[in-house]
């Protein structure tokens, strides 16, 4: 049966199966949440741009900005479906290391004025700001379901956690640099869930689970002031209401401001620090309400739903573990984003995934669905 | 039917992995939904109702304005002007801008942008804290940079109130100076509403009546923005502040000018650098003037003085920033003998009439303390002793009356102690006693320092203002008032005024009797012209000299000396009755390290003197031989040291 159906496909390597028949595969639900998430973070760019400021709309906004990007995103977001996603697989080391060159690149041109002062997180590419630490997200997805699906054979051995911890390390080193301590939590998050999903020795992830909560105190002492005040924060923002807490305090008022409905799109009061992108939640919450945030979180859910679906059906190991990949990497964003809002994680900097502005952001995620959709066209259908 | 998966192992696809991470989704999205659920629905009512600001606030304090000071007439010495200050807010200043902007501003201020830049990079503080680069800015200039905002991000105009003092210098030490609170005022302060940013009096009536004059704070509500920063426009009134009370001092502008006159004419003859004049009202306290010398202009405090010319106030050795009639302390010399001659008329050791012997010297042990002439005058009583200020009639006294009583008077007099002015007062002055010799040379006091200690000499100091309120005393007949320099206090809310009360400090438990001996005694001074020229005038004076050496002496052995005189007038001035307590008007003035061959001191008084009851025009140059009170030359010559001028 296989060889029967082996040899069109082999053939077709490039493309998907010919005709509309790809297509019954494409998963147009996965596609739908994604977009609507996107229109609500188009939303929420066009709060604030004209809500808090009045400032009208101009080609540096973040609302007409938001637009572009998405118009790149939906471009991104086709050539990567066409693009065969097993290519990356052989692609994946290339990637990584054009991944740390960008990274270091960053480090050394890259502009930003974060809490600590000084960052390099930007880079401005042709009059647009270009956040490469998102790309990396993506791309170390990517590098992460590689490793894992060519050591299927050895999945349970240590050396494959010490492996592809070994893999993370550079890059998030660079990350940590910048310093943008919400990225590295994500490609640690993305690596834990990976490892847990591709079924790595319960025993070894234990151990390290172990080794790391013993490590935090030593960690803590070497954490620069302002992140340890976020940190702490989250216990008692009222220590310093006008300092560290101060985001924490400002970001549950306007939660709490929006009631069931919300004050209406552009009518949030409560001033926000960063309230385009990590604390975007926030405005949301504001502006939509009750009603609006739960439709949010609920599409999140959908969307997570269709990428594990995707992940499930999987036919091959590099193409399951893009998916869960993909799915933890978005998952633990938005719990952090959303939970730091609402006070039940410490602030860090890390953006909701579709809702914040970013154009990065937004096309790293249009890529990754890409080739989740690629994955899903180029699944060899059980005909029943 | 058909095999599931063929290219997958079982393994890869783990089904209880897989329903894990679903489970966990499930549960952290519905904490989420509840935690929303909770904060929107529950709370987000309770904090409604509760009506809660959706806004972050802060209070910012609005400062009074600040109680101005009159002179006894009513004149302005002090008025609040309106100080601009230019600041730079890190945040607000793009770092490819800094370069450019301090090189703006540099050139509008006339500062080196280079300064500009190392304030900015070397603030400590917050980035959305503004950095002063300049204060005391025209109005002008303030106004063009505030017009041109745009080319120059991040720098602010802060208007702020000022002082401007109208005396230029005249008052300096007695009204001081305003500065940035320091931190041990901010400990005492800080209960009274004060801040850590504060400007607040440092020295003089400015730091004395601080809590007066600074009146009450209002408040008010502004709405901060994300950063912190207040956003301009949303603005609640909380409190009015209340202004300061104002000061009325019992020092006319005129007496201080004539004061000021006559004790610089002084300064300049005696080629000294220091020294003091003060007039008060022996009935009641009141200070009518006080001039120290040199002095400084506390505008310079009030628009911005720089750190090297503090500095340079600071460290020179003429003390310009200490108001020496109440801040120093120097040997009172023979004008201690009032204290020596109450103790002994108290006592019993001498009466009026009894004589003691004035020698040469006095030995004791294998000391000789020798009479200021090195001749002595014979047998003295009480008067010729003071008349001619025979040191040996005093040894002999302080011999009979001893250390204890010495100082049981000297305390009487109010030496050693504050005087309680209405001003910082930073030298109390020392009364030697035993214990205090044993404190701080771990010695008693010997026969030889006992008796110089009534004669004012040795280990003795006062402050100025400590010796002219003893004659004071003296002169009413015992009562020691407190020395005011506040005449009453106009609330800044009501406008009220409230007389300042004369307050005794003590009433000295002398007889009736023996002061007015010490009165006729002192008159007897002026009189048989220890001070020359002095008793020549229509008005009739009283008064003590006194020269006390100090120091380090010159090549030769000689030593410097303060000159010291006290003189007092009666109630009528030109009726010559000592016997009475009722005299008005009381001068001392003080020259440090003087080396004449007479007493400038007693030079300076009489001329202040003259002015006062206008004797002479305000001009010098008035002044001719035929005058009475005419200053002979010859007083303020630098002495040879072998002539005897009656200076002691």
């Amino acid at each position: 049966m296989s060889l029967l159906r082996g040899s069109p496909t082999r053939l077709r390597n490039w493309a998907p199966k010919a005709g509309w028949l790809a297509w019954r595969n494409y998963d147009f639900q996965l596609t739908t949440y994604a977009v609507l998430l996107t229109a609500f973070g188009l939303a929420m760019a066009y709060s604030n741009t004209v809500g808090s400021t009045h400032e009208p709309i101009t080609i540096d906004s973040p609302f007409v900005r938001s637009i572009m990007w998405g118009v790149i995103a939906v471009v991104v977001l086709g050539l990567t479906t066409v693009f065969d996603y097993k290519w990356l697989r052989s692609f994946a080391w290339p990637l990584y290391f054009i991944n740390i060159g960008l990274l270091i690149l960053t480090l050394r041109i890259g502009t930003g004025t974060g809490d600590a002062g000084t960052a390099a997180r930007w880079v401005k590419l042709a009059g647009f700001q270009f956040q490469f630490s998102e790309l990396a997200k993506i791309i170390m997805v990517v590098v992460f379901a590689a490793f894992l699906a060519n050591r299927q054979s050895t999945i349970k051995s240590p050396w494959t956690i010490i492996g592809i911890l070994i893999v993370l390390a550079p890059p998030w080193i660079l990350v940590l640099m910048q310093p943008d301590l919400g990225t590295s939590l994500v490609l640690v998050a993305t690596v834990a869930g990976l490892l847990f999903l591709s079924g790595a020795s319960l025993f070894w992830l234990g151990t390290l689970a172990t080794a790391v909560l013993a490590a935090i105190p030593f960690v803590w002492t070497r954490m620069a002031d302002y992140q340890q005040a976020r940190l702490l924060t989250l216990f008692n923002p009222w220590a310093d209401p006008q300092g560290a807490g101060y985001q924490v305090i400002q970001a549950q008022t306007a939660v709490n401001a929006g009631g069931i409905a919300g004050k209406g799109l552009t009518n949030g009061a409560v001033a926000l620090p960063v309230a385009t992108t990590d604390f975007v939640w926030g405005v949301l919450a504001e502006e939509l309400g009750l009603i609006g945030s739960i439709v949010v979180i609920i599409l999140f859910v959908l969307l997570l739903w269709r990428i594990v679906a995707c992940s499930w059906r999987a036919q091959e190991p590099f193409a399951m573990l893009l998916g869960a990949g993909m799915a933890m990497m978005i998952f633990f964003q938005v719990v952090v984003n959303i939970g730091m809002v609402i006070g039940l994680v410490p602030v860090t900097g890390i953006p909701l995934p579709f809702i914040s502005y970013g154009g990065a952001s937004l096309v790293s995620l249009a890529a990754g669905l890409g080739t989740l959709q690629s994955a899903n066209l180029r699944r060899e259908r059980p005909e029943w | 039917m058909r095999p599931a998966m063929p290219s997958m192992s079982g393994d890869l696809k783990n089904v209880y992995r897989f329903s894990m991470f679903v489970l966990a989704v499930a549960v952290t999205v519905t904490t989420l939904g509840a935690r929303m659920f909770w904060l929107q629905v529950v709370q987000g009512q309770q904090a409604y109702r509760g009506g809660a600001n959706t806004q972050l606030t802060g209070i910012q304090p609005v400062p009074a304005a600040r109680g101005l000071i009159y002179d006894a007439n009513g004149a302005p010495l002090v008025q609040n002007v309106e100080d601009y200050s230019v600041t730079v807010t890190p945040i607000d200043l793009p770092p490819s801008m800094e370069e450019l902007v301090a090189q703006r501003l540099g050139s509008i201020l006339d500062v080196d942008p280079v300064l500009i830049e190392t304030l900015i990079d070397s603030s400590t503080g917050s980035l959305y804290e503004p950095v002063k680069i300049a204060d005391g800015i025209p109005g002008q200039v303030a106004g063009f940079i505030e017009e041109n905002s745009d080319a120059l991000p991040g720098v602010k105009i802060a208007a702020a109130q000022k002082r401007e003092y109208l005396t230029k210098g005249l008052f300096s030490d007695v009204i001081g100076y305003e500065g940035r609170i320091t931190k041990a005022q901010y400990d005492k302060f800080k209960a009274l509403g004060y801040s850590d940013e504060d400007i607040v009096g440092q020295a003089g009536l400015e730091n004395y009546y601080e809590q007066d004059l600074r009146g009450t704070y209002g408040y008010q509500t502004v709405a901060l923005d994300a950063a912190g920063k207040p956003i301009p426009g949303l603005v609640t009134k909380g409190a009015d502040p209340v202004s300061g009370n104002s000061l009325t001092l019992n020092i006319d502008s005129h007496e201080q000018q004539l004061a000021t006159q006559a004790l610089a004419w002084g300064i300049q003859a005696a080629k000294v650098k220091k020294g003091v004049i003060i007039v008060e009202n022996p009935q009641n306290g009141k200070i009518l003037a006080m001039v120290s010398l040199p002095s400084y202009d506390n505008q310079l405090f009030a628009d911005g003085i720089s750190a090297t010319n503090f500095q340079t106030l600071l460290n020179s050795p003429d003390q310009p920033l200490v108001n020496k009639a109440v801040g120093a302390q120097y040997a009172p010399g023979s004008t201690f003998k009032l204290v020596t001659g109450t103790a002994g008329l108290q006592d019993g050791s001498i009466n009026d009439s009894s004589t003691l012997v004035s020698q040469p010297f006095i030995q004791v042990g294998e000391f000789r303390y020798w009479e200021w002439n090195r001749k002595g005058w014979g047998p003295l009583n009480i008067y010729q002793g003071l008349a001619h200020s025979s040191d040996t009639f005093f040894y002999q006294l302080s011999q009979a009356v001893g250390l204890k009583d010495l100082n049981y008077w000297a305390d009487q007099y109010g030496f050693g102690k504050p005087t309680g002015i209405d001003l910082p007062e930073t030298a109390t002055g020392i009364v030697p006693t035993n214990a205090w010799k044993q404190a701080t040379q771990n010695e008693p006091m010997y026969e030889g320092e006992i008796m110089q200690a009534g004669i004012g000499q040795g280990y003795d100091a006062n402050t100025p203002l400590q010796l002219l309120d003893a004659y004071c005393a003296m002169a009413n007949g015992g009562n020691l008032w407190q020395p005011q320099i506040v005449k009453s206090i106009t609330d800044g809310a009501t406008g009220a005024v409230t007389d300042v009360q004369p307050v005794l400090m003590n009433k000295l438990p002398a007889s009736a009797q023996t002061l007015q001996t010490m009165r006729v005694a002192t008159r007897a001074v002026v009189t048989s012209r220890h001070t020359y020229g002095l008793v020549d005038l229509p008005i009739k004076v009283a008064g003590k000299t006194g020269t006390a050496e100090f120091g380090v002496p010159d090549k030769r052995g000689r030593l410097p000396y303060h000159e010291w005189f006290v003189g007092y007038t009666p109630a009528n001035p030109y009726v010559d009755d000592f016997t009475q307590p009722d005299s008005q008007l009381a001068v001392l003035a003080f020259l440090y390290g003087a080396n004449t061959w007479g007493n400038v001191s007693t030079e300076i008084v009489k001329l202040y003197m003259m002015l006062h009851y206008k004797l002479i025009k305000r001009q010098l140059y008035a002044f001719s031989r035929r005058t009475p009170g005419y200053i002979p030359t010859w007083v303020y010559r630098t002495t040879n040291f072998y002539g005897n001028a009656n200076r002691d």
